[in-house]
């Protein structure tokens, strides 16, 4: 549901609740009575349950990831006019929604993975707003890049499964898909946000949305 | 429900709780930043829960007093 559509829902069942909360003696009569049970029980946690899932929808949202400061810098790195930075080309080419960028890579699609992101993002508010976050360069993953993520879009595409670097060993496909291999080890995909190490002749893309 | 008594006053006290938690999920839906999120379930969703169990709790004590005064006026009978 959109948020103009759940802001009016929620403005209603408040109007509705002031007018019980203002003339009690409405619900005298047994429509009066209807009506409050409707206003007061049902409205406000059907309104509830939608903003909820409004703001965890919009949670998802590139633009929430980076409307922290701590990640502009990242946010800045999508636009790096340079291929060989992972989240700049997937950003810039749509192998991943544009507007859900982060969440895409950084939730993982293992069961109760969404779940996971969440309270992962409960735990960076509380640093950000109780504790001292971390200069944008010293952010590290919780635990190493899991493969599963990149496999995800990945397994089965003909870049994958047949490129060239892939199979120049024939250990390498196998270790790739067992997660025993990083696509981002060293040598590999291993330019992927690099914050804090990028170089005065880096350019910035302006394109996209 | 009688509007002028407990239960009215009590309609009051619910109505008002729900529409400051309701206010309160407007502004968060609007408000575009994370601590959107933690106000709207921490604020917003404690008041509309408060709002809405003292409502509960209004109708079963509204309901307790009318099964009393029936028993009363058996007795008296």
């Amino acid at each position: 549901m959109p948020t103009i559509a759940v802001v009016i829902l929620v403005l209603f069942s408040a109007v509705l609740a002031g007018v019980i909360a203002v003339r009690p003696a409405i619900t005298v009569s047994r429509a009066g009575k209807i009506l409050a049970f409707g206003v007061l029980f049902f409205l406000p946690l059907f309104s509830l349950a939608f903003g909820m899932q409004n703001e965890m929808q919009r949670s998802e949202s590139t633009a929430f990831c980076l409307s922290c400061h701590t990640m502009e810098p990242y946010g800045k790195s999508l636009q790096i006019d340079d291929p060989s930075y992972l989240a700049a080309a997937h950003y810039q080419n749509h192998r991943v929604p544009a507007n859900e960028a982060c969440y895409t890579c950084h939730a993982d699609y293992a069961m109760f993975g969404t779940f996971k992101a969440k309270l992962g993002g409960l735990r960076h508010l509380y640093i950000y707003y109780l504790g001292k976050p971390p200069l944008p360069q010293d952010i590290k993953l919780y635990t190493p890049f899991n493969n599963r993520e990149c496999l995800h879009c990945h397994l089965g595409a003909r870049s994958f499964e047949q490129g060239a670097t892939h199979n120049a060993d024939p250990a390498t496909l196998p270790a790739i898909k067992a997660n025993t291999l990083s696509c981002v080890s060293s040598g590999c995909h291993d330019t992927v946000h690099n914050v804090g190490k990028w170089g005065s002749q880096v350019k910035f893309w302006n394109g996209g949305s | 429900m009688e509007a002028g008594d407990g239960m009215g006053r009590r309609l009051r006290i619910s109505g008002t709780l729900v529409i400051l938690g309701l206010l309160t999920e407007a502004l968060c839906l609007v408000w575009s930043r994370p601590i959107a999120f933690v106000v709207l379930v921490c604020v917003g969703g404690a008041l509309i829960g408060l709002g809405v169990l003292f409502f509960l709790y209004s109708l079963v004590s509204a309901g307790s007093h009318a099964a009393g005064s029936s028993n009363v006026a058996r007795e008296k009978q």
